[in-house]
C-alpha cells in the first residue's frame, strides 16, 4: 500500500518505522526542515517537506494514488483539514485523524473522517486497566447502559476476605460471576469463600457501581 | 442579529465594532486576552476569552443562539474546524470562514462552506488599482 | 594514489563529458573500473518503479555517449539507470553497494535568484558519501573555451 503520513514528530516517525517494516511505501509530510533531515537520515528518502493541509504540496506527492492517509501532527485542526483534503480532493480511501483532544472524536466522525486515534483516551484506557490501585474497572457496558460487566480486585486488608459469598450483603440486581483467585477461576456459590487479591466479576448497575465497590473492598 | 466572532485581530474586531454600531448583539471570542484591546471603547458586546474550536467555549459564548457565526482567527484551519461545528454541530443558520489559502478555501467553499480568500480578493483588488 | 573503482553519475550536462574522461584517466592507471550511472528521479505521483520511458530513453543516450568516450579512452566501464526518489542518497547507496574508492561529481555553474546554487545533491554526496569525492565545476558562462 501507498501511504501518506502527515506529520513527522515522535507519533509520525515510530508509525513510519512500523509501516515500512511491513513493507509499505510510506510518504512522510513535515514542516520542520530540521525534523525532515533527521527523518530522512534515519529512514532514507521517506520525507518531504511540506504542509499536509495544502492540495498543491498534496498532489506532488501523488496522494491521488494513496490507499491510506494518517494525519498525526500535534494539532487536531492540522489533522482535520489535512484529511477532509486527502478525502474531498483526493478521494483517498481511508483517512486516520490522530485527535489531540478526546472531545473531538465525535465531530470527526461527523465530518467524515474514516477512523479517529484518541492518544488520551488509549493512555486512560490503559490506566483504568493497569494501576491496581483503581480498584474498579469496567469492562463492558450491556444494553445501552442498562447494565455493566465490570472486575473488582478485592483488597488483602477488606473485610469481606475469609467470608462466605452468602454472608455478604450485595446492592440489587448485582451478581457475581466469577472469581479468579490462588485456585484459578471459579463460578462463585454461595459458599465460596472470598480470596484476598482476587479477582471478581460482576454484573451490576452502573448506578450500584459505588455500593459493589464498597461491599467487596471495605 | 445575533453573531458570534471568533478571532479578535484586527478583521474580527472592526467587523464586532461595525455590528455592534448597528445594533446587533455581538460576542468576540478569542484565546489571548491582549487582542481584546482593539474593540473600542463603546463596545457594547461581549468578549470571551475561549478556544472556538471547543464546543464549550462556543456554548459559553452563545453559539446556541446565534443566528451568525464568523471565524476570523489567523489560523485557517482552526477557522475551518470552527466553522464546521457551528455550522453541523450547532446549525448555525449564517456562517462564514476566512481562508487565506486560496485552493483550501475553494475546497471547502465546494463543500458547502461560506468561505472567503482574503489572498484572491487582495490580489485581485491590487491588481485593478494597478491596471485600472 | 591508485583508484580502481570510480562512480561517476552523469545527468546530461555540459560536465558530463569532462568527468567521465577524467574518471577514465585515474581508472587506466589502475586498471580498474569506471561505473557510470544516471539516477531518474521519479516523482512521487508514480510508484518508484514505474515505467518511464522518455526519461530511459534520454538517461540510455547520455550513457551510451559515456561508454563512447570511455571506449576511445580504452577504459573499462560499466552503465547502469537507476530509479530513485532523491538523487544525492541513491548516488551514495550505489557507491556502498559498489565499494568504489572515489565519486566524480560534476557540476554546472549556475545561479538561483541571482545566487551561485549548487542544488542539493551535490552538498548530500559531499556530505554522506564515505568515500572520496571530486567535485569538477564547470566553467562560467563566457568562460567556455
Amino acid at each position: 500500500m501507498y501511504i501518506i503520513v502527515v506529520g513527522g514528530g515522535k507519533v509520525g516517525y515510530y508509525l513510519t518505522l512500523a509501516l515500512l517494516g511491513e513493507g509499505h511505501e510510506v510518504l512522510v509530510l513535515e514542516k520542520d526542515a530540521k525534523r525532515c533531515e533527521l527523518i530522512a537520515e534515519q529512514l532514507g528518502s521517506v520525507c518531504v517537506r511540506g504542509d499536509g493541509c495544502e492540495a498543491r504540496t498534496l498532489a506532488d506527492v501523488g496522494t491521488e494514488r494513496a490507499d491510506m492517509f494518517i494525519a498525526v501532527t500535534d494539532e487536531d485542526e492540522d489533522n482535520l483539514v489535512a484529511c477532509q483534503v486527502a478525502k474531498h480532493k483526493f478521494k483517498v480511501p481511508r483517512t486516520i485523524a490522530r485527535i489531540n483532544n478526546p472531545k473531538n472524536e465525535a465531530l470527526f466522525k461527523k465530518l467524515g473522517i474514516d477512523v479517529t486515534v484518541s492518544s488520551t483516551n488509549l493512555i486512560l484506557e490503559h490506566i483504568e486497566e493497569e494501576v491496581p490501585t483503581h480498584p474498579l474497572v469496567h469492562l463492558l457496558t450491556l444494553r445501552g447502559g442498562a447494565l455493566e460487566i465490570v472486575e473488582v480486585r478485592i483488597p488483602s486488608n477488606s473485610s469481606v476476605v475469609g467470608k462466605r459469598m452468602k454472608e455478604i450483603v450485595f446492592p440489587p440486581e448485582s451478581v457475581i460471576c466469577l472469581m479468579i483467585g490462588g485456585r484459578g477461576a471459579q463460578v462463585p456459590t454461595g459458599d465460596t469463600i472470598l480470596e484476598a487479591e482476587a479477582q471478581v466479576i460482576a454484573v451490576t448497575r452502573p448506578e450500584a457501581e459505588g455500593a459493589l465497590r464498597a461491599a467487596l473492598t471495605e | 442579529m445575533n453573531v458570534v466572532i471568533m478571532g479578535c485581530g484586527r478583521v474580527g474586531a472592526q467587523l464586532a465594532a461595525l455590528l455592534d454600531e448597528g445594533g446587533h448583539k455581538v460576542a468576540v471570542l478569542d484565546t489571548e486576552p491582549y487582542s481584546f484591546r482593539r474593540l473600542p471603547s463603546s463596545f457594547n458586546g461581549t468578549a470571551l476569552l475561549g478556544d472556538g474550536t471547543d464546543e464549550d467555549s462556543l456554548k459559553k459564548v452563545g453559539i446556541e443562539e446565534a443566528d451568525a457565526f464568523v471565524a476570523v482567527t489567523q489560523g485557517d484551519n482552526r477557522n475551518v474546524m470552527a466553522a464546521q461545528i457551528a455550522k453541523h454541530v450547532f446549525n448555525v443558520p449564517k456562517v462564514v470562514c476566512r481562508i487565506y489559502d486560496p485552493l483550501r478555501e475553494e475546497l471547502y467553499h465546494t463543500l458547502g462552506l461560506e468561505t472567503i480568500s482574503p489572498t484572491t480578493i487582495g490580489a485581485q483588488m491590487l491588481r485593478d488599482k494597478v491596471i485600472g | 594514489m591508485i583508484y580502481s573503482k570510480l562512480l561517476v553519475p552523469v545527468r546530461g550536462r555540459k560536465v558530463d563529458d569532462d568527468i567521465v574522461k577524467s574518471a577514465c584517466v585515474l581508472a587506466r592507471r589502475a586498471k580498474g573500473v569506471v561505473y557510470i550511472v544516471h539516477v531518474i528521479q521519479v516523482s512521487r505521483t508514480l510508484p518508484l518503479d514505474a515505467e518511464v520511458t522518455p526519461e530511459t530513453r534520454s538517461g540510455e543516450d547520455m550513457l551510451a555517449n559515456a561508454e563512447k568516450i570511455a571506449d576511445v579512452m580504452d577504459c573499462q566501464a560499466e552503465t547502469e539507470i537507476l530509479q530513485a526518489r532523491e538523487v544525492g542518497p541513491a548516488i551514495v547507496d550505489e557507491a556502498v553497494e559498489r565499494g568504489v574508492d572515489m565519486i566524480i561529481m560534476g557540476l554546472d555553474y549556475k545561479k538561483r535568484f541571482g545566487e551561485f546554487d549548487m542544488g542539493d545533491t551535490v552538498p548530500y554526496v559531499l556530505r554522506n558519501a564515505p568515500c572520496r569525492v571530486l567535485l569538477w565545476r564547470g566553467p562560467m558562462e563566457g568562460e567556455e573555451e
